[in-house]
């Protein structure tokens, strides 16, 4: 029952915070739409940097900092134009292969 | 009279062939699905330890979003209760306003069950995959939005059900946990060209460092907050 409150509860919020915005007929303000645009972009980067930051893995001393560095590998190549696949293969593949390395020399 | 004008503008732009920016945006989106899907299996996994999976099933749908679908199930599993969960969950999920806000001026012409539908879709990777794409007619860039949105609506809860039922063996992994920032990241990285966007980037990136001690829904309403502000400073300086 908990968990359906929660989940009915969040759904029907987000539905809301969804639809409001898009079905409103009048102009908004253009300032107010490109803030909007920024502040979803910074969001997303926020929930990106937290996810690392908050990152946790028993097996390796100073993981977060190895997450950071596998993370920053992966989008240096998404920003340099290679695939959303290529650079999270190559970020994960990244920290696989250093966590193993230090994990057999420890 | 916008209205009408918009309405004339997107007439004339219908009569010309603009159904390959539906399947070119579905196209945008194969290698974010393909990066999303262990991300899926992994919601999948939290959602078959959930008490009551049934429930946490159907959030796959009802609130549409893996982040915030992980929080409410992560502070449910923590026994934290549904209101706190609720809380978490709808403020992860503000983000959503922010992105249907940006893209009103687009849509304020389209017809209301279009914008139905593009709500009911509007999640991170369409409207970053369709915010990269700048050039085209209004038309054009609303149907490449809606083939980015379908096939991750189509696929999302399949990849979610199928971690459901093998997710668990994902869950030992560590590095799934970065699967998210991997491929959110490399979504956004390319707007890292455009100054204002740098600048919104790397205010959020600083104030959810700051704030990495605060829950979710707190930390990322402020670096919202903080990236819009630097955005729009930015805007203002030549």
């Amino acid at each position: 029952m908990t968990v359906l409150l929660a989940v009915l509860v969040v759904g029907l919020g987000s539905l809301f915070l969804r639809l409001a915005p898009l079905l409103s007929t009048g102009r908004m303000p253009e300032k107010l739409t490109q803030a909007a645009g920024w502040a979803g972009l910074a969001v997303v980067a926020g929930i990106s940097v937290r996810s690392v930051l908050l990152f946790q893995d028993r097996s390796v001393a100073g993981a977060p900092v190895l997450a950071a560095v596998s993370v920053a590998i992966g989008l240096v190549l998404a920003f340099r134009g290679r695939s959303v696949l290529v650079a999270v293969a190559v970020g994960g593949a990244t920290y696989q292969v250093i966590s193993a390395a230090l994990a057999a020399l420890t | 009279m916008y209205a009408d004008l918009d309405t004339a503008i997107d007439g004339a732009v219908d009569r010309h062939e603009t159904r390959p920016a539906l399947s070119a945006g579905a196209r945008a989106m194969l290698p974010i699905l393909a990066a999303y899907a262990p991300l899926g299996l992994l919601v999948g996994a939290h959602v078959a330890s959930s008490d009551n999976p049934v429930a946490a099933w159907l959030s796959t749908w009802l609130i549409y979003g893996g982040a915030a679908q992980l929080a409410v199930l992560d502070v449910l599993a923590h026994g934290s209760g549904w209101v706190a969960a609720a809380i978490v969950g709808l403020l992860v999920n503000m983000r959503l306003a922010a992105f249907a806000t940006a893209m009103h001026p687009e849509w304020r012409s389209a017809p209301v069950r279009l914008r139905v539908a593009a709500a009911l879709m509007l999640t991170d990777a369409p409207w970053v995959v369709a915010r990269n794409r700048t050039h085209g007619q209004r038309e054009e860039r609303r149907r490449y939005y809606l083939g980015a949105a379908i096939s991750l609506f189509v696929l999302w809860p399949l990849m979610v059900s199928v971690g459901v039922l093998v997710g668990g063996r994902l869950e030992a992994a560590p590095v799934t946990s970065l699967l998210l920032p991997l491929t959110l990241g490399a979504v956004i990285v390319p707007q890292l060209r455009q100054r204002p966007a740098a600048v919104a980037m790397v205010a959020a990136s600083c104030t959810a460092a700051l704030t990495m001690h605060l829950s979710a829904g707190s930390a990322l309403a402020l670096a919202g907050l903080a990236g819009a502000l630097g955005g729009l400073v930015t805007e203002r300086v030549p």
